[in-house]
């Protein structure tokens, strides 16, 4: 069999990362390729370079046999590349079947023939063996079946190559199945198949060969037959595992935050406890309502029931200016569209919180302000030539150290980290999380969600799990494992 | 350094790029026509202006917040008219009046604001709305005719003096002042730039972002209900569309100004560049006798090269940070 994609030296660079460094591997026919590597480690931007979403800045791809330095998403669809996101392109409020033949053209020029639509969609699910009703609206179905609706959009054509970013993140234990006999008979039609994962185990169950991406660079291809799990580890992480989590050593102090009994923003019935010095984990899949959860007790989702209990007396909180209050800090996962200003400078982003507290009548003193953002410069590491700096002109990981100097600046006491180190390298993570330490060593106790299995398990002290909105289980820090985390998270 | 260098020169421009502009317009109709330049046509232009230059303050506001309020013409109208009738028909003292203008500038602020927030729309098309009932209820409370006989005492605050300075420009004076001292120097100010500039960012930071857009229309409100004393004071009588036209033009000034149309930027003396260059494009061009229409033409040319330009040089700062950045990557390696 021949090689049906291959790539040589491909960099792409972006503001403050290189993205791809100089990225040469090929993809063989007919197999299943699993891509693995750490959050930012390149796998979504090289999807992107082959589906001729973004142009690479150096390099070549050849593809079908042709030399070209960068695809067109056209391009890229006529060589016949179907690509399925981690977030889907359906249209909600449209059917499975107008979903599928979305933008093409089937029956006569002007009028569409629904009738021959619906029978080309029928044979699809036929073929994959499920049950999906075609007319049914998009929005009406779960997660699962709408990836289904988006792997059929790509079968529509002359599809060859499949490239899946994290299929199985957001779908159901039964849903992953169903998916994994699709990607067999796929495989059995000639489709050839690049499948990223976190999950080891599902790499292991399907693929055929495996490369690694670290930081940009391409490290790697494996058969699966010819390694084990530590060695991929080692290669994606470049290191040792437990090397990368500094030491804590701190006793557990005081009940600090305890929420009882807690309904809102789609969550139901959360209990909980937070100690004085503790880093307490939630685990959860995509959408099991742990950013919902933190909003709610930030202020920033309505509560419709239930206790919030800060040093053991109750409070109420209706806004996040009423966290606050509370000495409740929330530091978003989204940083770019909750977290920073990104239009404005460094001092300004991390005096915002607290501008009334340095504030003389209403005038804000300029001198105090700097003064506290040089020192939280120096405290946490924040590269930049002046505090001036406008924060877009930052890399990921010094925007996040602002946007969490924003909320220290409060003197929260109680800080909940929604994915502290989502997009930022692997240099600037050890720096979060040598300041989580730090912090907790400062008696601020900490509340971390996150998705990164590796994170949760390296810092925390203990870990509660969800599940669908609701609590599915809690570990402490002996009984650590990915396994038990992921049972409890998918709801078994 | 030479891209440093350069950067820092479209920097520069970017942020006085009114201000250069202003002194274009005025360079070429000072050399069309001598008469330009004479003390009595500036004090003129000035004077004509500064119920413009009240409300674009206000406005800037609330485009400095993210939204856009084309009702504001419509709002002038309507409060002229009211308070030309209460004054006329019902005997109400003038100084009575101005407190009624600038409450009911308020109010009608507020409405838009409420509007919007209720209905969870974007301020534009909730003010497509009531700028249409602004109107109609002008109409309606005038029958289409022209309120003269304005008391003096009231006609005074548009036309007297103190000195050579026209009253009308000592009150925009003073409110340009406290304008800017309230967004550069309190923290009310900067709580407005946050909401622009990221209204979900802002609502996380603990500020209170509803109170902050009543503040914002109340200021707003404030500053239409004294451009509509001045404006109805210095015409002496007033009509259902006194005011009519009016939006654009502040939207445009403002924009000129170099407030951003996606909110969260601007400096409020440029807002002034942005009035008096379309002031002086019309008053140029009309010593110079060209036909009042062309004017239109001019200023929407102008309106779209502001906002083009905008788009511009935001886009362009995007490319030059890859740039800069990708090369530091580069040199680590």
């Amino acid at each position: 069999m021949g090689k049906i994609l291959e790539l040589e030296h491909v960099s792409k660079l972006y503001p403050g990362v290189v993205a791809l460094d100089d990225v040469s591997f090929s993809i063989e026919e007919g197999q299943v390729h699993a891509l693995m590597g750490e959050n930012g480690a390149g796998k979504s931007t090289l999807i992107k370079v082959i589906s001729g979403a973004i142009k690479p800045e150096q390099g070549t791809i050849i593809i079908g046999g042709e030399r070209y330095q960068s695809l067109t998403p056209a391009l890229s669809k006529e060589k016949g590349v179907g690509v399925i996101y981690q977030e889907f392109n359906l249209v909600p409020t449209m059917s499975v079947v107008e979903n599928i033949f979305l933008g093409e053209r089937i029956g006569s020029k002007i009028t569409p023939d629904f009738k021959k639509m619906r029978e080309m969609a029928r044979e699809i699910f036929d073929e994959f063996g499920v049950e999906i009703n075609v007319d049914e609206m998009v929005s009406e179905l779960t997660p699962g079946k709408q990836q289904l609706v988006e792997i059929a959009k790509t079968l529509t054509r002359n599809v060859k190559l499949i490239i899946m970013d994290e299929p199985s993140a957001s779908i159901s234990v039964a849903d992953v199945k169903t998916l994994f006999e699709i990607i067999a008979k796929l495989k059995k039609k000639g489709v050839t198949i690049i499948y990223i994962s976190h999950r080891m185990e599902e790499v292991f169950e399907i693929a055929d060969v495996v490369s690694i991406m670290r930081d940009g660079h391409y490290i790697g291809t494996c058969a699966m037959k010819d390694v084990t799990r530590k060695e991929l580890i080692t290669m994606m992480v470049g290191r040792e595992l437990n090397e990368s989590y500094p030491e804590r050593n701190i006793p557990k102090g005081e009940c600090v935050l305890e929420v009882e009994h807690l309904y809102g923003n789609g969550d139901r019935d959360i209990s909980f406890s937070l100690h004085q010095g503790e880093i307490l984990g939630i685990a959860g899949l995509v959408g099991a309502g742990r950013t919902e959860l933190a909003k709610v007790i930030y202020g920033a989702a309505k509560m419709d029931h239930g206790t919030i209990k800060v040093d053991g007396k109750t409070v109420k909180i209706r806004t996040p200016h009423d966290a606050i209050e509370a000495g409740i800090g929330y530091i978003p996962e989204d940083r770019k569209n909750e977290g920073a200003f990104l239009e404005f400078p460094i001092d300004w982003n991390i005096s915002i919180m607290c501008l009334e507290k340095y504030s003389r009548r209403m005038v804000v003193e300029v001198k105090k302000i700097e003064e506290l953002v040089e020192e939280f410069q120096k405290k946490l590491g924040i590269k930049a030539p002046s505090i001036k700096q406008y924060v877009k002109n930052l890399s990921g990981g010094n925007q996040q150290k602002v946007v969490v100097a924003k909320t220290l600046a409060t003197n929260s006491r109680i800080i909940i980290f929604d994915e502290p180190t989502r997009g930022i390298d692997v240099g600037a993570k050890q720096e979060i999380y040598q300041l989580m330490n730090a912090m907790v060593q400062q008696g601020i106790s900490i509340i971390m969600i996150s998705s990164e299995m590796e994170e949760l398990i390296g810092m925390s002290d203990r870990i509660i799990v969800m599940h669908e909105g609701k609590l599915a289980g809690e570990l402490e820090k002996k009984d650590f494992s990915q396994n038990r985390i992921l049972e409890y998270a998918s709801g078994m | 350094m030479k891209l440093n260098k350069k950067f820092s020169a479209s920097e520069f421009l970017r942020n006085n790029m009114a201000w250069v502009l202003l002194a274009v317009c005025c360079l070429i109709f000072g050399v069309i026509s001598p008469n330009f330049f004479s003390l009595v046509n500036i004090i003129n232009i000035l004077n004509q202006n500064a119920y413009i230059i009240i409300t674009a303050l206000g406005i800037s506001f609330i485009m400095m917040s993210g939204e856009v309020d084309i009702s504001v013409g419509y709002a002038i109208s309507l409060n002229g008219v009211v308070i030309a009738l209460l004054m006329t028909k019902f005997g109400m003292s003038p100084v009575v009046a101005v407190i009624v203008a600038v409450l009911l500038g308020i109010v009608l602020c507020l409405v838009n604001m409420l509007i919007a927030y209720k209905l969870k729309l974007q301020l534009f098309m909730a003010t497509v709305g009531t700028s249409t009932i602004f109107q109609g209820l002008a109409f309606v409370m005038t029958q289409s005719k022209t309120i003269s006989n304005l008391p003096p005492s009231f006609k005074i605050i548009g036309q007297g003096y103190i000195g050579i300075i026209p009253i009308p420009v000592a009150i925009a004076l003073v409110l340009l002042i406290v304008v800017s001292f309230i967004l550069n120097k309190t923290y009310v100010g900067r709580y407005v730039f946050a909401i622009g500039g990221n209204v979900e960012a802002a609502r996380l930071a603990g500020i209170n972002v509803f109170g902050m857009k009543i503040f914002i229309a109340s200021i707003a409100g404030f500053m239409t209900g004294i451009g509509a004393i001045i404006l109805s004071a210095r015409l002496g009588s007033v009509t259902a569309n006194m005011g009519t036209g009016l939006e654009f033009t502040i939207i445009t000034a403002v924009l000129l100004g170099g407030v951003s149309v996606r909110g969260g930027e601007g400096k409020i003396s440029g807002v002034v560049a942005g009035v008096l260059i379309l002031a002086i494009l019309s008053n140029g061009m009309q010593l110079a006798r060209l036909d009042v229409y062309y004017q239109f033409v001019a200023k929407g040319i102008i309106m779209l090269a502001a906002i083009g330009f905008d788009v511009y040089q935001l886009n362009r700062r995007k490319k030059i940070t890859i740039k800069t950045q990708g090369g530091k990557e580069n040199i680590k390696d």
